[in-house]
């Protein structure tokens, strides 16, 4: 019985050592409210490790699996099962980057993103769409640097020069599959840099399987059916709402992992989970509708009939929010 | 040790030294050689490899003066006005680059006048002095075939033909009946030889507006030893630039190597730019990108920097504590040593234009050609995909009725089965832009089973002449 305590007090001493080097308190692992462990001051590598670096995505319970959020001087790795999800993929680590970039410090001098593409990924799931970038998740055109490689190794020195400058809002790096030399090594470069620079560095994954990975965080994305889009006489029906992502955790701070439904929210920048049953309530509907044939004709998206209907929602949505 | 051509026989274009003490002569069939000495030794000449030839001995000339200019397949032009001094001397500079040459094993002959017809006549008909100084051309030229004129084969045999031999006999007769009988062309030249009349050379290569460079007297081979040189070089540069008020827009770095290959090296900045430790921040990028293709040999004996392209520089006043303007200048420091290692046209970014259609919308430039116009507005914009396939991909599609939505799509050999679409938005070509204008596009907003949004579009009506054909335009978050 003795034995056993002093292994646990053994055990638990070494996890706080390594909490110490990883700067992360052990005290974190249960999430603590806000403010609780405040004073507690970390140092690591003789810099102040803050405690509040991190960004809120707006999903409460994934930003308490996050422990606190999205880390914003961190490596956080996206990945996608297939290229397929390309767009569900690229689209949750541009979200980041736009929760990010308006969280962090000099979010009021807003900050271009570079996003270095390897090899084939703009003929294969396209260029950037500057309009679409900016009505989805507010980035500029003048806020966007593209940077092509042809090579692994020029993309690496590429993002890491990048992170190391500090100036960007986001550094954003997507390939495709597990090359041989993006390594724990690779990703543990990537990840000093970001944390030096306090600047976030997006490792965007096509088609990876899980691998190891020196990032703190390592979300698995893929589309989900987006919900139905709001107007003022309620859903409308077949209509496509905001961008839906299906996210599951798969390495974090805290330990805790889960899936998560989310809706994307273009005019708040946040998320908004949409919580399983709600999730299959959607689905239904839609399946219910789409063998309604009364609504055989999709309806008309900016139209003169839906258009306004996108406007107001924006604005009767935080007092349906409080009458709820 | 004869080289020879096809010109419908085999015959001797050149020969060397033995060969013409054998009575061998240019022109003279290989039949008839091979008749009088059958073990001589013929190569077949390779015109396109002597120019090269030429070039690359040309590019080596560089290190001596930036204006050399070829002179039709065997003869270099060298305008060494002002750069004499630095080989201490016109003489010296001559027996230097004979001396150079020798070595390399060519065999040459050169002359050194004050104008290019002269040095030409004397580097291929002057015997003894090849330095003919001004004023001396007209002793120098009288003894000299009519061929020390650079003339045309037709007027050289007419010429010859009325007993005129020597260009002597050309200098003292009457203008006018030469004029008349054999061209203008034939005084011009004679007036080009004796310095009456300019004439230009056409230097190969532009002229740097500045450039520094620095003579190794131990040849230099590792990176280190280059990159420290083009710091040295880029401080010297910089002072020239600051006294100009200019800064550097692309950078040249010519490294001579001792066997007599030239590398350049060029690195192009977004904006103008002096700095030495910037300069030699970009050729260490650049050199990273070449590694392995730069070959060394046996060492540089010679390196130059020079600024190819200026622009004007602008001093910017900062402020203390770092605004956005500084900000600015590393983007584009980053952007150019990006550029600089993968290449030009590495970094893009998007420019917005006034156009409905989608792919006129928005393209990408390299980064710094963007050129800062009037932003584009438009009214609010519509829904549109984060990323845009560069060409539409044909996809085969089926749809519930005619004008209707896809109601499955195969793309890229997957089947993709379409749960909720939105739509149509119709999108006309440009008339007013094109000759012919394209279909006219119906846009549908697709979401397939698993969730996936596209950006699908039907170009074409139906009950026109042609179906219409499905595409896969962009893809939504």
């Amino acid at each position: 019985m003795a034995r056993m305590a002093m292994a646990q007090e053994k055990l638990f001493a070494l996890r706080r050592e390594i909490a110490k080097i990883e700067g992360n308190l052990p005290e974190r692992f249960a999430a603590p409210e806000a403010g609780a462990g405040s004073e507690a001051v970390l140092r690591h590598y003789g810099r102040l490790a803050s405690g509040a670096g991190f960004s809120v995505t707006g999903a409460p319970r994934l930003d308490s699996a996050l422990g606190g959020g999205i880390p914003r001087a961190a490596l956080t790795e996206v990945s996608g099962r297939a290229t397929r999800d390309s767009g569900a993929v690229c689209g949750f680590a541009l979200a980041l980057a736009a929760i990010v970039s308006r969280t962090g410090a000099g979010a009021q001098s807003a900050r271009p993103i570079l996003w270095i593409c390897l090899g084939d990924m703009l003929s294969e799931a396209g260029f950037p769409y500057a309009p679409g970038l900016g009505s989805f998740f507010g980035l500029a055109p003048d806020k966007l640097l593209l940077a092509r490689a042809g090579r692994l190794e020029d993309a690496l020195w590429a993002a890491e020069e990048a992170a190391r400058l500090g100036s960007f809002s986001a550094t954003v790096l997507e390939l495709r599959g597990n090359p041989a030399k993006l390594d724990l090594t690779a990703t543990r470069r990537l990840h000093l840099r970001a944390r030096e620079a306090a600047q976030p560095v997006l490792l965007i994954r096509h088609s990876a399987e899980p691998e190891p990975t020196a990032a703190p965080t390592r979300l698995l994305v893929s589309p989900a059916p987006s919900s139905l889009r709001e107007a003022l006489a309620g859903p409308l029906p077949r209509s496509i709402g905001p961008p839906a992502f299906a996210a599951t955790l798969s390495k974090s701070r805290t330990g805790k992992d889960g899936t998560f439904v989310l809706d994307w929210n273009s005019h708040d920048f946040a998320f908004q989970e949409r919580w399983p049953a709600g999730e299959r309530r959607i689905v239904r509907e839609s399946g219910r509708e789409a063998q309604n044939p009364g609504h055989l004709a999709a309806a008309s998206f900016n139209g003169p009939d839906s258009a306004p209907a996108a406007r107001t929602r924006l604005a009767l949505r935080p007092e349906r929010r409080r009458a709820g | 040790m004869v080289s020879c051509r096809q010109n419908n026989a085999q015959r001797i274009v050149a020969l060397d030294e033995r060969a013409e003490d054998l009575g061998l002569k240019p022109g003279m069939g290989i039949a008839d050689a091979r008749a009088m000495y059958p073990d001589l030794e013929v190569v077949e000449a390779d015109p396109d490899r002597d120019q090269l030839l030429l070039e690359s001995l040309a590019d080596w000339c560089d290190r001596f003066t930036p204006l050399v200019a070829l002179d039709g397949r065997d003869g270099l032009f060298l305008d060494i006005s002002g750069c004499a001094h630095l080989f201490g001397g016109e003489n010296a500079m001559l027996a230097e680059i004979l001396r150079r040459l020798t070595h390399q094993g060519f065999d040459v002959r050169a002359a050194l006048a004050s104008n290019p017809g002269m040095a030409w006549a004397a580097a291929r008909y002057a015997k003894g002095d090849c330095n003919v100084s001004p004023g001396q051309e007209e002793t120098a030229l009288a003894p000299m075939p009519l061929a020390a004129l650079r003339l045309e084969e037709k007027t050289r045999v007419g010429l010859e033909s009325v007993g005129l031999r020597h260009v002597g006999a050309l200098i003292g007769a009457p203008r006018a009946p030469l004029a008349r009988r054999f061209g203008r062309k034939l005084v011009t030249r004679l007036d080009q030889a004796l310095g009456v009349v300019e004439e230009a050379i056409t230097p190969r290569l532009p002229v740097a507006p500045l450039s520094a460079e620095r003579q190794l007297a131990e040849p230099i081979g590792t990176r280190e030893e280059i990159e420290q040189l083009v710091l040295i070089l880029a401080r010297t540069l910089r002072q020239d630039l600051e006294r100009r008020g200019e800064g550097a827009r692309r950078l040249l770095l010519s490294l001579f190597r001792v066997d007599g290959t030239v590398s350049r090296i060029a690195v192009g900045t977004s904006r103008p730019q002096r700095e030495p430790l910037t300069v030699a921040k970009l050729f260490h990028e650049r050199f990273s990108a070449l590694e392995g293709s730069l070959d060394p040999g046996y060492g540089f004996d010679l390196v130059r920097l020079s600024v190819t392209v200026t622009a004007p520089f602008e001093v910017e006043q900062t402020d203390l504590a770092e605004g956005p303007a500084c900000e600015k200048e590393e983007f584009s420091l980053l952007a150019d040593r990006i550029r600089a290692r993968l290449g030009e046209g590495a970094v893009l970014v998007p420019v917005l234009a006034e156009s409905h259609l989608p792919e006129r919308r928005a393209r990408f430039v390299p980064f710094g050609k963007e050129v800062a116009g009037k932003e584009a507005t438009g009214p609010a914009e519509k829904i549109r995909p984060i990323r845009l396939l560069e060409k539409p991909e044909p996809v085969e599609a089926s749809a519930e009725v005619p004008e209707g939505p896809p109601l499955s799509f195969r793309w890229r050999r997957a089947l993709y089965r379409v749960a909720r679409a939105e739509g149509p938005e119709r999108l006309a070509s440009e008339w007013w832009r094109e000759d012919e204008p394209g279909p006219t596009r119906d846009y549908f907003r697709v979401e397939d089973m698993e969730g996936r949004r596209y950006w699908l579009y039907r170009e074409g009506l139906y009950g026109e002449k042609t179906a219409p054909r499905w595409f896969l335009h962009g893809i939504f978050p």
